[in-house]
C-alpha cells in the first residue's frame, strides 16, 4: 500500500467516527495496554516464572478491544485466549490478569486454571476453557437465562477460524438463532489454527456467510481497525438488545506470533507477517490519532509511562503472591 | 546486594531441556531488566531471554552450546538492594481452607490393624480373609483351625463354620488342640553353589553326585566348631521351663506394642532379659580362658545365633546389661532386621560373651548346642509346645519348653551350670506380668 | 399419600419444584407441546408457559451447554436427554463444563440431566444403553439412579436443590412398571446415601436402578428355598458413593454380589469391590462377584438381549455360588 492509499484509508475511517476523541484515547489505551501486557507475559514466560503456554493476542487487539468496548457493564462477555484486551475494557484488573498468569494462590481460580481460564461474575467475565468452541452452548445459556430474567443484557462470545469447524458451534449457533437470544458471536479470524492455515480449514468465501445459513445477519469486518469493529458490534449490541436476535461477525486480521510462545511459527509463509504489520491494529490506530492530533508525544509518554507502572507494580503484587499449596488440589470439586 | 537465579525457562509444555546458544553479557556485565541476557534454543522454538532483574551478571553457571534440564540455574545475576523479587513463589497453606471441608474424592484410608499373622496352613487348605481373621481374634491357632471340618466348597471353612467351632470351645465342647506359637521362622538349609573340580568329579560322577562349594561362612563354621568341640570339655544341662506366663504377657502387649514400636513382639528378648539378669547373678559365665588365666568381662554382649541365607551368622546385643526389656526388643529388632535385609557390620557380630541359640523355630525340642570360642556356654531354646503340667497337684495346659545350657566343665562346673539355667528358667517362669513398657 | 407410577412420581418431583422455584426449567427435545418421548413432562408446557418449558432444537451439546450456562448464572434447568443413549453427543459440555465448572471457577452449577436408561424393552443398541459408568469416572459429576417411586421423585427434588451437574438416571424399564405409594408432602432423599432394601446377614447385593428389583426378587427365592438371608443395598447414588454403607454391609456379612446392568467391565461394579477389597479385606469369607451385562453393544432381538442382560436367575445363581463357598 502506498503512502497515498494509507492517508485515503486513514480519512475513510475519520469520516465515519462516532466517538469523540476522549472515547478514542481510551480505546487506544486499551490497545497498547494489551500489546505491553502481553510483552510482559512473554517475558515472564522466558524467565522461566510462567508455566504452562503463554498466548498472546498480538494482531487481535483491535477485535478484542473494540468488541468489548461495545458493551455495558450489566452484559456478559465470553472471550477466548486471544480477547486480553477485552478482559481489560471489561474492567478486569491487572493484578488479577498476572495472578491468573502465574498461577497463584490468590488467583481468581485460586491456581487450579490458568490465563483466561477464569469467571468473574462480579465483572460478568467467563473464561474459555481449552475446547474454545465449547463455550458457545454455554454462552447460549447466559444469553436464555438474561431474557427469562429480563436483565435486558446481551452475551459477546468469540471463536477462532479453527474452531467455528466444531459442531459446537453449529449446535450453539443455532439454537441462538431459533431462540431469538441476545447473543452475538465473533469469530476471530487471523489466518491460521495453530498451524494449519485458513485454506485447509473452511471451503467458504467469508466465514459470516455461514449466518445466512442460520437466519441471522452476518458481516465482516476489517479486524485491524478498531473503529470499523467497534462500529459493527454496537450495531449488533444494539440489535440483540432490542429483541432482535443474534449477530455473527467475523473479523480479518493475522496472528502476528505463534500459537503459543513455544511455537515458532516457521509455517507462516515468507513476509506474511511483514506485510500485516504495515497493518498490524495497535500501531495503526497510534497513526490516526497522531494525525488527529488526538495523540501526541506529550500525552503518548505519560501514558506509557503510567502503564508501564501499572504492569510492574501488578507484575510485583503477583510474584510476590505464592502458590497454593499442594493439598488445596483436593478441595472444591462439589460446590456446597 | 542480593543473588538472583536464572533459569532455563520451560519454553512448551512438553520440552525438557535447552541449549544456550550465548551470552548476550559477560561476568561483570551490567544488565538491565527485562534486557536480553542470552539466546537459548530447544526443540520447539528459539528464544532470546530477558533478564529476570536488573543487576550484575555475577556468575554463568552453564557455558555456550551446553543443553540443560528446564529450571536448571544457568546463572547468577547480584542486584543493588536486598529485595530479591525473582523468587519462585512457595506454597503456603490457604488461610481460606483451613477447615477442610468434606470432599467427594477423599479417599478412605484402608483399616490396618496390627495382628500377629497365622502360620501357613500346612494342608494347603484354603482360608478366606474373615476365617483368618476370626481365629486371629479368637485365638484358634493355624493347627486347630487344620482340624475344624469344613462345610464350604471343597470343604472350606467357611465363616459358619468358624463361629460354630468358637461357640462350641468356648462351652468347652471341644478341647483345643496343642498349638505351637512360632517363634521365628528362619531361612533353612545352606545355600552352596555348584562347583566344577576334575579330581573329585572323577571320584564322584555326575549325575549321582554333586560338588557344592562351601561358602566362606560355612568354611568358618566348620573350623569354629571342631575347634571349640577339641577346645572345650562340653557337658549339657536340660532344664524344663513353664513359658506361660510369658505367653501371656506378650499376648496381652502384642498389638500395642506393634503398634508403639513398629515391630512385632517376639519371645526372644524375654530370654535375653532371663539371661542378661542370670550372668548379673553368676558372672563366672561371662568368662574366657587364656592359658591359666581367667579373664572375667565386665560387660554382657549376647549373641544371638541366627540361620541365615549361606551359613549361621551371630549378631551381637552389646552391653544387654545396661538395656531394659524394651531396650532388648529394640535390639533384637534391629539386628534381626539388618540381617534379614544384609546390613549387618563386622562390629555386629563380634566381641560377644555369651550365644543363645534358638533351635526351637525348627521345632526341635532338646538341643545340645556347640559352645561359640572364646566363650565358656551357650544356652539352647527348644520349641515351646502346650502341655500337660501338675501344678499344686491339678492337671494344666501350660506352655512347656526345653532350655539347654552347653558349658565348658574346665571353668563351669555342674553346680554352677545348673543354678545358673535355674536362675533363667525361674526370670521366665515368674515373670512379672505388670511389666508395661 | 397416594400410589403411583415411577415416571409419575418424578414427573411430580419436577413439577413441585417448578412450582416451588421460578428458577428451575425445563429444556429439551419434544418435551413441551407434546409433552415428552415418555410423557414424563405431559401438561407441562401448558401450566408453566413455553419459556419455562423449552421445546429445543435437536443438539444435545447446545442443550447441556445452555443448561450449563444458565445454570452459572443461577438458573436451576432441567435438561431432559430423549434417550441416554444420545448423551454421547453432549458428553463434552457435560464433562468440559459442567463437571469442571466449580473447581475452576468456585461456581456452583445447580442442574439437572436427566437419562432415560436401559434395556428389558428390547430398544436395541441405540436405545438400551445404560452409560453411568462413562460419567462415574468424572470428578465433579454426581450420579443418582432411583428404583422406586418415593426415591424418583425424592431424588429429583433433591438433584434440582444441589447445587452441582447431577446426573438423573431414570429406567424406561421401570417407568410404569413399577408402582408404590409416595408421600403428598415435600421431602427429598439426600444424595450421596445409600439405601438397605432388604435385610440379611448371609450376603449382601449392591445395586442400582432396574436390578434392585430383580435383586430383592432373588432375595427371597434364595430366603424361601435355601433358608439364605440376603441384605439387598441400593445405592441410589452412584456419585458421590455412600462408603460407609457399603463397607459396613461388606463386613457384616462377609459375602458380596454386585448387580447392575451396565456391561461388566470398568463398571461400577469394579469400583465396589476394590473399595470392598480396600476397606474390608480381612472380613471376606468369599470372593466379590459381580453379575452385569455382557460386554457387548445391547442386541435387539428379544432371546439375545435377555442373554445380555441381567435377570432374577442370573442372581439366584451367583447367589447360590456364594452360599456354597
Amino acid at each position: 500500500m502506498t503512502m497515498q492509499a494509507a492517508q485515503e484509508k486513514v480519512s475513510n475511517i475519520h469520516s465515519s467516527v462516532t466517538l469523540s476523541n476522549t472515547e478514542r484515547l481510551e480505546l487506544y489505551y486499551y490497545l497498547r495496554l494489551t500489546r505491553e501486557c502481553d510483552n510482559a507475559i512473554l517475558r515472564l514466560y522466558k524467565q522461566g516464572k510462567i508455566v504452562g503456554g503463554a498466548y498472546t493476542g498480538y494482531g487481535n487487539e483491535a477485535t478484542a478491544v473494540g468488541s468489548a468496548y461495545a458493551l455495558e457493564n450489566h452484559d456478559y462477555l465470553f472471550p477466548m485466549h486471544r480477547d486480553l484486551g477485552a478482559h481489560l475494557v471489561k474492567g478486569q484488573t491487572l493484578k488479577n490478569i498476572f495472578l491468573q498468569q502465574l498461577a497463584r494462590r490468590d488467583s481468581l481460580t485460586r491456581g487450579r486454571d490458568g490465563t483466561g481460564h477464569y469467571a468473574d461474575p462480579s465483572l460478568k467475565i467467563y473464561g474459555n476453557v481449552s475446547h474454545l468452541a465449547a463455550m458457545i452452548p454455554m454462552a447460549v445459556g447466559v444469553a436464555l437465562a438474561a431474557r427469562m430474567r429480563k436483565e435486558n443484557a446481551v452475551v459477546m462470545n468469540y471463536i477462532g477460524d479453527g474452531g467455528c469447524n466444531v459442531g459446537d458451534f453449529h449446535e450453539g449457533l443455532n439454537m441462538a438463532a431459533v431462540m431469538k437470544l441476545p447473543f452475538i458471536l465473533i469469530i476471530e479470524n487471523n489466518q491460521f489454527a495453530y498451524s494449519t492455515p485458513n485454506t485447509k480449514q473452511f471451503a467458504a468465501q467469508k466465514l459470516s456467510d455461514r449466518a445466512l445459513g442460520y437466519g441471522i445477519p452476518g458481516f465482516t469486518v476489517d479486524g485491524t481497525n478498531i473503529i470499523k469493529v467497534y462500529e459493527v458490534c454496537k450495531e449488533a449490541v444494539d440489535r440483540a438488545r432490542r429483541g432482535a436476535g443474534p449477530t455473527l461477525i467475523e473479523t480479518i486480521t493475522m496472528r502476528m506470533h505463534g500459537h503459543s510462545a513455544s511455537d515458532d511459527a516457521s509455517y507462516v509463509p515468507k513476509g506474511m507477517v511483514e506485510e500485516w504489520k504495515k497493518k498490524d491494529p495497535v500501531e495503526k490506530f497510534e497513526r490516526i490519532l497522531t494525525n488527529d492530533r488526538v495523540l501526541n508525544e506529550s500525552n503518548k509518554k505519560e501514558m506509557e509511562e503510567k502503564m508501564a507502572a501499572e504492569i510492574e507494580e501488578a507484575m510485583q503484587f503477583a510474584l510476590d503472591n505464592p502458590y497454593p499449596a499442594g493439598e488445596d488440589a483436593a478441595e472444591g470439586v462439589y460446590a456446597p | 546486594m542480593a543473588r538472583i537465579e536464572v533459569v532455563m525457562p520451560q519454553m512448551g509444555e512438553s520440552i525438557a531441556e535447552g541449549t544456550i546458544v550465548k551470552w548476550h553479557k559477560k561476568v561483570g556485565d551490567k544488565v538491565k531488566k527485562d534486557e536480553t541476557l542470552l539466546e537459548i534454543s530447544t526443540d520447539k522454538v528459539d528464544s532470546e531471554i530477558p533478564s529476570p532483574a536488573a543487576g550484575v551478571l555475577a556468575e554463568i553457571v552453564i557455558p555456550e552450546q551446553k543443553t540443560v534440564a528446564v529450571r536448571t540455574i544457568i546463572a547468577y545475576l547480584e542486584t543493588e538492594g536486598g529485595v530479591v523479587t525473582a523468587e519462585p513463589a512457595k506454597p503456603t497453606a490457604n488461610p481460606l481452607a483451613e477447615a477442610p471441608k468434606p470432599v467427594a474424592a477423599t479417599v478412605v484410608p484402608p483399616v490396618v490393624t496390627a495382628v500377629k499373622p497365622l502360620a501357613a496352613p500346612a494342608s494347603g487348605r484354603f482360608y478366606s480373609p474373615l476365617v483368618l481373621n476370626i481365629a486371629r481374634e479368637e485365638g484358634v491357632a493355624m493347627t486347630e483351625l487344620e482340624l475344624i471340618p469344613g462345610t464350604g466348597d471343597g470343604g472350606r471353612v467357611s465363616k459358619k463354620d468358624i463361629l460354630a467351632y468358637v461357640v462350641a470351645k468356648k462351652s468347652g465342647a471341644v478341647a483345643a488342640p496343642a498349638a505351637t506359637p512360632a517363634l521365628k521362622a528362619a531361612p533353612v538349609g545352606i545355600v552352596a553353589k555348584p562347583v566344577d573340580v576334575p579330581e573329585l568329579r572323577a571320584k564322584y560322577p555326575a549325575p549321582n553326585f554333586e560338588i557344592l562349594q562351601m561358602s566362606n561362612v560355612l568354611q568358618k563354621m566348620a573350623e569354629h566348631m571342631v575347634k571349640s568341640v577339641q577346645t572345650s570339655p562340653h557337658v549339657a544341662a536340660i532344664h524344663e521351663v513353664d513359658m506361660t506366663n510369658v505367653a501371656k504377657h506378650r499376648s496381652a502387649h502384642a498389638v500395642e506394642f506393634e503398634k508403639k514400636e513398629g515391630f512385632k513382639l517376639t519371645f526372644t528378648p524375654y530370654i535375653v532379659d532371663a539371661v542378661a539378669k542370670a550372668i548379673k547373678k553368676y558372672p563366672l559365665i561371662n568368662t574366657s580362658i587364656e592359658g591359666d588365666k581367667i579373664i572375667k568381662k565386665n560387660f554382657t554382649n549376647i549373641g544371638i545365633a541366627v540361620a541365615a541365607e549361606n551359613g549361621l551368622i551371630v549378631p551381637v546385643i552389646k552391653n544387654a546389661e545396661e538395656k531394659n526389656f524394651l531396650g532388648l526388643a529394640r535390639a533384637v529388632n534391629d539386628l534381626a532386621t539388618r540381617t534379614r535385609t544384609k546390613k549387618l557390620t563386622p562390629d555386629d557380630i563380634q566381641g560377644g560373651t555369651f550365644t543363645i541359640s534358638n533351635y526351637g523355630v525348627f521345632g526341635t525340642l532338646i538341643g545340645t548346642p556347640i559352645i561359640n570360642q572364646p566363650q565358656v556356654a551357650i544356652l539352647g531354646t527348644g520349641a515351646i509346645k502346650k502341655r500337660v503340667a501338675v501344678i499344686d497337684d491339678a492337671i494344666a495346659i501350660r506352655s512347656i519348653a526345653y532350655f539347654t545350657l552347653s558349658f565348658d566343665h574346665r571353668i563351669v562346673d555342674g553346680a554352677l551350670g545348673g543354678m545358673f539355667l535355674e536362675e533363667i528358667v525361674q526370670y521366665l517362669q515368674n515373670f512379672d506380668m505388670n511389666l508395661k513398657f | 399419600m397416594a400410589t403411583m407410577t415411577y415416571i409419575e412420581a418424578l414427573s411430580k418431583g419436577m413439577w413441585e419444584e417448578m412450582e416451588r422455584d421460578r428458577s428451575v426449567f425445563l429444556i429439551g427435545e419434544d418435551i413441551g407441546a407434546y409433552g415428552g418421548a415418555f410423557k414424563a413432562t405431559k401438561g407441562f408446557q401448558q401450566h408453566f408457559g413455553e419459556e419455562r418449558v423449552i421445546d429445543a432444537t435437536l443438539s444435545e451439546a447446545a442443550i447441556i451447554g445452555a443448561a450449563t450456562g444458565a445454570a452459572v448464572v443461577g438458573m436451576r434447568p432441567i435438561a431432559e436427554m430423549q434417550f441416554a443413549d444420545f448423551v454421547t453427543c453432549g458428553f463434552n459440555q457435560i464433562v468440559t463444563n459442567a463437571a469442571k465448572t466449580h473447581y475452576r471457577w468456585n461456581l456452583p452449577v445447580p442442574m439437572v440431566v436427566r437419562l432415560p436408561s436401559g434395556g428389558y424393552i428390547h430398544g436395541g443398541p441405540y436405545h438400551s444403553t445404560n452409560p453411568e459408568g462413562w460419567f462415574f469416572h468424572v470428578p465433579g459429576l454426581k450420579i443418582v439412579a432411583p428404583s422406586t417411586p418415593y426415591d424418583a421423585k425424592g431424588l429429583m427434588k433433591a438433584a434440582v436443590r444441589d447445587n452441582n451437574p447431577v446426573l438423573y438416571f431414570e429406567y424406561k424399564y421401570l417407568y410404569r412398571r413399577i408402582k408404590g405409594e409416595v408421600p403428598d408432602e415435600d421431602y427429598s432423599i439426600e444424595i450421596g446415601k445409600g439405601d438397605v432394601k432388604r435385610e440379611g446377614s448371609d450376603i449382601v447385593i449392591f445395586t442400582y436402578g432396574s436390578t434392585v428389583h430383580h435383586s430383592l426378587e432373588a432375595a427371597e427365592i434364595l430366603s424361601k428355598e435355601d433358608g439364605v438371608e440376603t441384605m439387598v443395598v441400593d445405592l441410589r447414588t452412584l456419585l458421590p458413593l455412600d462408603k460407609e454403607l457399603i463397607i459396613n454391609s461388606a463386613k457384616s456379612t462377609g459375602k458380596v454380589l454386585i448387580v447392575h446392568e451396565d456391561t461388566l467391565t470398568g463398571g461400577i461394579g469394579a469400583e465396589i469391590a476394590a473399595l470392598i477389597s480396600e476397606n474390608a479385606f480381612k472380613f471376606l469369607d468369599a470372593p466379590i462377584r459381580r453379575v452385569a451385562s455382557l460386554d457387548t453393544p445391547v442386541p435387539f432381538a428379544p432371546p439375545l438381549e435377555e442373554y445380555f442382560l441381567p435377570d432374577t436367575n442370573k442372581i439366584v445363581k451367583a447367589l447360590r455360588e456364594l452360599s456354597s463357598f
